[in-house]
């Protein structure tokens, strides 16, 4: 997180090829869906504000905290109170969350940083994770969408640290998670902040029939750590902390990877296992298999050059050795995309998702100046990389009108109204949390379009055409012309099909590709299979996809883990579940919402009952 | 060729054309030009026209259905497989035609001819049904590569999607009924899953919006009625007509190949771009859904009649009608297109403004067809519209395939509709059953109490059944 200029980074950024002026950029290939924001009419009014401290931070837990599988959340506000809003959209319908009392007393519930959900305790329950400046919470979920503090009943102390980023696994054989915090400066060391960057500390659970942590396991050196993520990288089955650290504070720094060997000692990969250093200003990491060899890659998001890692052809099974693609792939993100701002932006949270559901996985890249650095872009809207059939990246997020510019931290890719496209609630420093609602894609005309008035004169007959009717919602029984509508009219231009709202001036807009939703359930341990890997096959395409807590800029998401289909009317899941074990393969059709427990030999649907 | 220059001319005079921008007219094709499909048609300005756009929207159809495509059309796919899915191969095919792994025909009336266009065709007109995913090419009969299926008749099938449709429709409706009673009751919700009399097994719902398929019976887990095909696995004449282009022809249409979801115009990299325009498919689609139904003979000498009489009495003692049910009910005769049940890959209403509307009541043939007391035509299709085991070890005639289809054991096929049966020989999936008697007596599996009752049945009996199914023809046949 500079705080002076870096002025060699914005001419490099200015010199890149990519952006030679007789060199038109990549265009998207697949559908731009359209988004609108709606955070007010949703009733989420929250701010991520404060001094130093929550210049980083930020962030957006998604979970369901009332049993009603609908994705919920809690936003961190800094030095604001936490929120929790218990969702309420219908399905396919606007955005709508109510405020919920989340129990905590107004100490606990401000200076919070980031939230991450997490299933600790075994209970069916998700619980929750909350980052602060200053003691840590874990958050015991209740019925009913309350939280009790938890930490002493699990014997974990908080620290005082500055928290900035948080992962968590199941070890090979454990009951309960294992927790990695990562912290940001010390303040209290002298010479800070330059150079003072605080340990990051790895929580292992004590023995027991209920979760312990009081052990704390030091990871140092610690350098400024903004996000980390428990990653097989090496697909041995034993993740490793990948830990993404802010150049600007540390001395001597750089991005780390941890040997974590269940129960073992916990060592950092070096210049002898072909680690190499890579000094960014790291603010948060997104890992998805792009090609789907196994081994995930990597989305690193910093001030300038986003950075997009594969194993090198000289990496092995001990060897982490990585090399960029972001340039080869389209996917630098190193300065606005639009408005007349030439200088570098920054990034904060990064996701890989599929927006727009055409089968082809897509990168988000939430963007904003640190609060008033002369050297970055001050109007830095966030991207949306859509993925193209050629395995590159174009931006779309101007057309698909995210690009807000709003100081962006945290945020979550999230099917709030369960109508199979992605949503978007992103977290802003200073400014309200914006809500996106993705309506889908711009609805194209099939042939040269007639004038929109009823046919008259020589027309022979009446022709019997009924307006289109609304999108029918996954698990709603869709609708069918009705027999008794024998007018003559032309096609109106009705404002919002698609959007379940007739009477706003939202464009027009459709559906896109098929979908899935689909949910991991484990019985005890590990209720939501943190670590499980999913694989969604059709034809000769595989679509992986990873149900991790950790990475991102101190947000998380524990839920629905959504699936693009493309053009695909049904599919074959099968789950290498976190203790490696592979299921056997589950046949679904699209655009359903499917549970998958351990065991089953079925998997089920689910619907939302309103 | 010519007739198809002729409708689209309709086509493109229609009054509501009146408003539009006047395009550039098209250069006029050369009389001897080797083109078949001229401008793409406009699907929007279809459903914004009258009954002269319908007509004429018919008479293309029609005309394409017929039309022989050539490269110049997009005829072929050297880059891409038959699958149903865009799927690229790894190199490109030697030759353009195939018998096996297609393409294998230079028309749907290739193969749908016999014994008028649009109905079925004899055993050289099988096709070699894959999943043209892995082995995607293969030179051999053997039918561990391929399921051998003979052609269907689409007489009658714009009425057969409408039912499937209600029944859809249907079936969702219990699923949210079964789910909203285990909602208000606090625990789980069985109903049975029944639409116009057909039972489709039960449906068991949870409070917490869970549902248990297991209780399924004969139709897929979204509860979709998917109608056509041997085996019933397409939802509606426009996902079979883009499937079969190009299965059949590598003839791609826009709306699943297009650069929307391959990110190329030309997927098959046969040199021609956005082939087959989404307001062709409705051409396509209109016509075979307007195709009249069949019929029944009405010129039969009195001992025919006599024994026709007594053969569907048998037909239905003997328990053929559980399954080959006389006639399904419909409610609604407007037929949209795009229909409401696709996914996306296949247009669906959700996509358009507007669908095209063919309103049913209109044609000929489905004024002469009878009605229940509630006003519902009754559509005398001898079907159901479920998927049935129809083989097993003991016969496993009509389950001579090795490969499962889309999720479907390969034991289990949907009802085949007998309407139309005395014109559409052989019979059978693989149409390698040469008598009504064969075919029958190859029923097992689900079948196999009704047909040890046929093979009981005294000769003369069998025979009237015989007699009777000769009776449902396809009127254009015997002109």
């Amino acid at each position: 997180m500079p705080r002076s200029p870096i002025a060699l980074l914005a001419a490099l950024a200015l010199a890149l090829p990519a952006h030679a002026a007789d060199e038109a950029p990549r265009r998207p290939t697949g559908d731009i869906p359209l988004f609108t924001e709606e955070a007010a009419a949703a009733g989420v009014s929250q701010v991520y504000d404060g001094p130093w401290e929550f210049f980083v931070g930020g962030g957006v837990a998604s979970f369901d905290c009332d049993g009603d599988r609908k994705p919920d959340m809690a936003i961190a506000g800094g030095r604001n109170p936490l929120k929790l809003y218990a969702n309420r959209s219908k399905v396919g319908g606007p955005l709508r969350f109510e405020e919920r009392p989340h129990g905590l007393d107004e100490k606990d519930a401000a200076n919070v940083l980031g939230a991450y959900p997490l299933e600790i305790d075994g209970d069916g329950l998700t619980d929750l994770v909350l980052l602060k400046l200053g003691r840590n919470l874990l958050l015991k979920g209740l019925p009913g969408c309350r939280f009790e503090v938890a930490n002493k009943a699990w014997g974990y102390d908080g620290g005082r640290a500055w928290t900035t980023a948080f992962a968590a696994t199941f070890e090979r054989g454990a009951r309960f998670p294992t927790l990695a915090f990562g912290n940001y400066v010390d303040r209290a060391q002298p010479g800070s902040p330059w150079g003072t960057c605080a340990d990051n500390d790895l929580f292992r659970p004590g023995a027991g029939d209920t979760p312990r942590y009081s052990e704390r396991t030091p990871l140092t050196p610690g350098y400024c750590a903004l996000s980390m993520l428990f990653t097989d990288w090496n697909r041995s089955g034993e993740p490793a902390l990948r830990v993404t650290n802010d150049r600007q504070y540390y001395r001597g720094g750089e991005e780390q990877l941890w040997k974590v060997p269940p129960g073992g000692a916990v060592t950092a990969y070096g210049r002898k296992d072909g680690w190499q250093r890579l000094t960014i200003w790291g603010m948060g990491i997104a890992q998805f298999d792009l090609n789907v060899d196994g081994a995930p890659e990597y989305a690193l998001s910093s001030m300038g050059d986003t950075k997009l890692q594969t194993l090198d052809e000289d990496a092995d099974e001990e060897s982490p050795v990585y090399r960029d693609i972001a340039f080869e792939r389209g996917a630098t993100a190193h300065r606005p995309y639009t408005g007349q701002d030439l200088r570098p932006s920054t990034g904060w949270h990064t996701a890989f998702a599929d927006v727009n559901n055409d089968a082809a996985i897509d990168l988000f890249i939430a963007k904003g100046n640190v609060e008033a650095m002369p050297d970055f872009a001050q109007f830095d809207p966030s991207n949306l990389l859509l993925g193209r059939f050629d395995g590159s990246f174009a931006e779309a997020g101007a057309e698909a009108g995210i690009a807000t510019g709003t100081k962006g931290r945290g945020a979550a890719l999230v099917d709030f109204n369960l109508d199979g496209m992605l949503d978007l609630v992103q977290v802003n420093r200073g400014q309200p949390a914006t809500v996106f609602r993705n309506l889908g894609a711009p609805r194209a005309p099939f042939g040269p379009q007639p004038a929109a008035e009823t046919a008259t004169g020589d027309t022979p007959a009446p022709l019997t055409v009924a307006a289109a009717p609304e999108p029918a919602a996954p698990g709603a029984p869709a609708s069918e012309t009705p027999a008794s509508i024998p007018v003559a009219v032309a096609p109106q231009p009705s404002k919002t099909p698609g959007t379940g709202n007739p009477n706003t001036d939202l464009p027009r807009t459709g559906p896109m590709g098929n979908f899935l939703g689909i949910q991991l359930v484990q019985k005890d341990a590990n209720r939501w299979a943190v670590g499980a890997r999913i694989a969604v096959k059709t034809g000769t395409r595989t679509m992986p996809r990873d149900v991790l807590i950790g990475g991102g800029h101190a947000s998380g998401h524990l839920g629905w883990t959504h699936v693009g289909l493309g053009t695909a009317e049904r599919a074959e899941i099968r789950v290498q579940w976190p203790d490696g074990e592979w299921s056997h393969g589950y046949r679904v059709f699209a655009n359903q919402y499917v549970v998958i427990e351990r065991g089953k030999p079925d998997a089920r649907y689910w619907y939302a009952v309103e | 060729m010519r007739r198809l220059v002729l409708a689209a001319a309709v086509l493109l005079a229609a009054p509501a054309f009146a408003a539009e921008p006047v395009p550039e007219p098209a250069p006029e094709p050369a009389p001897w030009d080797e083109r078949v499909l001229g401008a793409p048609l406009s699907l929007d300005a279809v459903a914004a026209g009258g009954t002269a756009a319908i007509d004429a929207l018919i008479a293309r159809g029609e005309a394409l259905f017929r039309a022989k495509f050539t490269v110049l059309d997009g005829a072929g796919r050297p880059m891409a497989t038959q699958a149903i899915v865009p799927t690229r191969r790894k190199r490109p095919l030697e030759q353009p035609f195939s018998r096996t792994h297609g393409p294998d025909a230079n028309a749907c009336s290739g193969c749908h001819n016999d014994p008028v266009v649009g109905a079925a065709g004899e055993f050289v007109a099988n096709v070699f049904v894959s999943e043209g995913f892995e082995s995607a090419d293969f030179d051999s009969l053997d039918p561990q590569f391929s399921n051998e299926r003979n052609s269907n008749i689409l007489q009658g099938s714009g009425l057969v999607e409408l039912l499937a449709r209600e029944m859809t429709r249907d079936l969702h409706e219990i699923r949210a009924i079964a789910l909203r009673k285990a909602r208000e009751a606090g625990t789980e919700a069985r109903l049975p899953l029944q639409s116009k009399g057909v039972s489709f097994g039960t449906i068991t719902a949870f409070p917490d919006g869970m549902v248990d398929t297991t209780g399924f019976d004969g139709v897929d887990t979204d509860l979709v009625i998917r109608p056509f095909s041997q085996k019933g696995v397409f939802t509606s004449l426009r996902q079979f007509t883009i499937n079969a282009l190009n299965v059949h022809h590598g003839m791609q249409a826009t709306e699943r190949f297009g650069a929307r979801w391959t990110g190329t115009a030309d997927f098959d990299e046969d040199g021609v771009a956005d082939e087959v325009s989404p307001g062709d498919i409705s051409a396509m689609v209109a016509w075979q859904a307007t195709l009249a139904v069949p019929t029944r003979r009405t010129d039969l000498s009195p001992v025919w009649a006599k024994a026709a009489a007594r053969g569907e009495q048998v037909f239905a003692d003997v328990g053929c009608a559980e399954c080959h049910r006389p006639a399904l009910p419909l409610d609604s005769l407007v037929f949209t297109d795009p229909g409401p049940f696709d996914a996306a890959g296949t247009l669906k209403q959700a996509d358009v403004d507007a669908p095209i509307a063919i309103d049913f009541a209109r044609l000929a043939f489905v004024e002469t067809l009878p009605r229940d007391d509630k006003g519902r035509v009754l559509v005398p299709l001898f079907g159901d519209l479920k998927r049935h085991v129809i083989a097993d070890q003991r016969n496993e005639r009509l389950g001579n395939e090795l490969m499962e289809q889309r999720f479907v054991p390969r034991d289990a096929f949907i009802t085949a509709e007998l309407w139309g049966i005395a014109s559409s020989a052989p019979y059978g999936h693989r149409g390698d059953i040469t008598t009504l008697d064969e075919v029958i007596r190859a029923h097992a599996g689900a079948a196999t109490e009704t047909t040890t009752a046929y093979k009981a049945l005294p000769e003369a009996d069998r025979q009237a059944v015989i007699a009777f199914l000769k009776t449902l023809v396809i009127e254009e046949a015997l002109d």
